[in-house]
């Protein structure tokens, strides 16, 4: 897939050319101080070097500068007769030929392998994008599922235990942060709201307050039924949580 | 234009309100298929038209600009428990710059920020255009806007071309921006940048990699200065400068939802919202949470 953008894989502004200027004058400087060492030999090694160190850094227009401005100083400083422009000799023209040759291969090299690491860069972050969508849709989905499963399980239960019921209670849940029912567009049960079981008739009214005020909780719990006349009794049931697609419910039961 | 007034509007839903900026010189027709995406996620959702900076209304300075949008921020975060502020191009300049003055709002969506036009398809000799409006061009020309009009998608495109030959003004934005409309937009962008370290706002950024107005440096440098704790980054490869309107706008639209939500259920302290049961996922966030802790 072609990225358009990977041609401008550096920042644009004044500073790659006024960096490209200051390697170029590093560049001379050094070579200048090497001189008396080198003499003739490499007059525009410095410069293809510099030339190079540009391209990686500020891109193709900068290194192109440092090239063809390299090129003058080095003929100009460093090919003898040195600080003379009238004067070409056999060496000024191998300079003209192979220097410029030699640094545009390995600066349009490097441009090349710049882009192509600024596209696999994009690509990788679009690639990372991409993960954590497909890891968010598959949490989404087990969350689906799960409820799922929890509906199934619920519709068992309520067959199994159908003469043993007492009620079911739908617990209150943040209507906007509802996975479940926000994805399946059903609207959530009231809060608190108590649906009666065949045993529900048989539960002590103080029982049912308790349990409308919220408490209920999953687990084993000591249920107080009518007796007629007689006391209050005391009967172990249990109770438990159902997180289904339409909401959040208790089941009371008598215990087994 | 008519259409463009038409589509400024508040759309009432929820007790979490998202403010949406348009880009430079456009109007709300821009934002329409978002907007009506939040609405129907349960947002309430404000597209408004800005003195100064929307298609319309006559041109004014940048300061004129945030001055508005915050005013509308100002109006909602006056009936509604939580508001969010979302800006499309120079839009999310002009969010961040709210962001900048009010530090109560809820989140911050950037889509395809633009801190500087240098995308793929902008002209090397666009800087000259700075120096042109110093001189009496700044009143005669104006830069007119050109193929791919930021649409990947070719049917909307040509749409959009037959849209800009017939008007001044399509549902990706006008044909042409003037010259003070532009210095103005890189005043804004000037600014906003020295002052990113001090938005400690819930952040989303969603970016084209071949944007071709806004390279996607713009989003790496805003994710890097950035000084809050949660961001979010979403990269698109199939969509150009327009987002909200081209190939990906689903993507687009979904992920803005899903973050607003999550950073609606972070501030509320609501795990239920984010209930991570994959756990890939939940080794993904603790992987993100440690590039951000680092990152601080």
């Amino acid at each position: 897939m072609e990225v358009k953008n990977t041609r401008r894989w550096v920042a644009r502004g004044p500073n790659v050319w006024l960096v490209a200027i200051a390697a170029l004058l590093l560049a001379a400087l050094l070579r200048l101080m090497l001189h008396p060492l080198l003499g003739p030999f490499m007059p525009s090694g410095a410069f293809f070097i510099a030339a190079a160190l540009v391209e990686y850094y500020c891109g193709l227009g900068p290194a192109m500068l440092v090239m063809v401005l390299g090129l003058g100083l080095a003929d100009y400083m460093f090919v003898p007769p040195y600080f003379q422009i009238e004067v070409i000799t056999r060496r000024d023209i191998m300079l003209a030929v192979i220097y410029p040759i030699t640094t545009l291969i390995v600066i349009v090299l490097i441009e090349r392998l710049r882009r192509a690491q600024f596209r696999a860069e994009l690509m990788a972050l679009v690639a990372q994008s991409r993960y954590e969508m497909i890891l968010r849709h598959d949490n989404e989905q087990a969350i689906v599922r799960r409820t799922l499963d929890e509906t199934h399980r619920l519709v068992l239960h309520l067959a199994q235990y159908n003469k043993n019921l007492i009620l079911i209670q739908a617990l209150e849940r943040e209507a906007g942060s509802s996975h479940g029912a926000a994805l399946a567009g059903m609207r959530l049960p009231a809060p608190n709201e108590i649906a009666p079981g065949p045993r529900f008739g048989e539960l002590d009214p103080d029982e049912l307050k308790r349990f409308r005020n919220g408490g209920l909780a999953p687990g084993h719990v000591w249920v107080r039924f009518k007796q007629g006349d007689a006391p209050p009794q005391r009967i172990e049931c249990l109770c438990e949580r159902f997180t289904t697609h339409a909401g959040d419910f208790l089941v009371l039961r008598l215990g087994d | 234009m008519e259409q463009a007034q038409d589509a400024a509007a508040i759309s009432r839903c929820g007790d979490h309100a998202v403010l949406l900026l348009h880009g430079l010189s456009s109007s709300p027709l821009e934002m329409r298929y978002l907007a009506r995406f939040l609405h129907a996620e349960g947002f309430t959702v404000s597209v408004p038209v800005l003195e100064g900076y929307s298609a319309g209304t006559v041109e004014g300075v940048m300061e004129q600009w945030v001055d508005a949008a915050v005013a509308e921020y100002d109006k909602l975060a006056a009936e509604y428990t939580r508001v969010s502020v979302c800006g499309l191009s120079i839009g999310a300049a002009l969010a961040l710059a709210v962001a900048c003055r009010r530090n109560s709002l809820q989140a911050l969506v950037l889509l395809s920020l633009t801190l500087s036009y240098d995308g793929w398809a902008i002209p090397w000799y666009r800087f000259l255009l700075n120096l042109a409006y110093y001189t009496p061009l700044r009143h005669l020309w104006r830069y007119r806007e050109s193929s791919p009009y930021g649409l990947r998608n070719e049917a909307l495109r040509s749409k959009v071309e037959r849209a800009m030959k017939r008007g001044d003004i399509s549902e990706v934005g006008p044909a042409t921006i003037s010259l003070p409309a532009l210095h103005e937009a890189q005043r804004l962008a000037r600014s906003v940048r020295g002052q990113l370290s001090f938005i400690k706002n819930d952040c989303l950024i969603i970016h084209a990699i071949d944007d071709e107005t806004s390279n996607p440096r713009n989003a790496q440098f805003v994710a890097r200065q950035i000084g809050t704790p949660f961001l979010r980054t979403i990269w698109l490869d199939d969509s150009y400068h327009m987002i909200t309107s081209d190939n990906e706008r689903e993507t687009v639209a979904r992920g803005t939802a899903i973050f607003l939500r999550e950073s609606e259920a972070i501030s509320r302290g609501d795990n239920s919202a984010g209930l991570v049961v994959s756990k890939a996922l939940a080794r993904r966030l603790r992987h993100l949470s440690g590039l951000a802790g680092a990152k601080r």
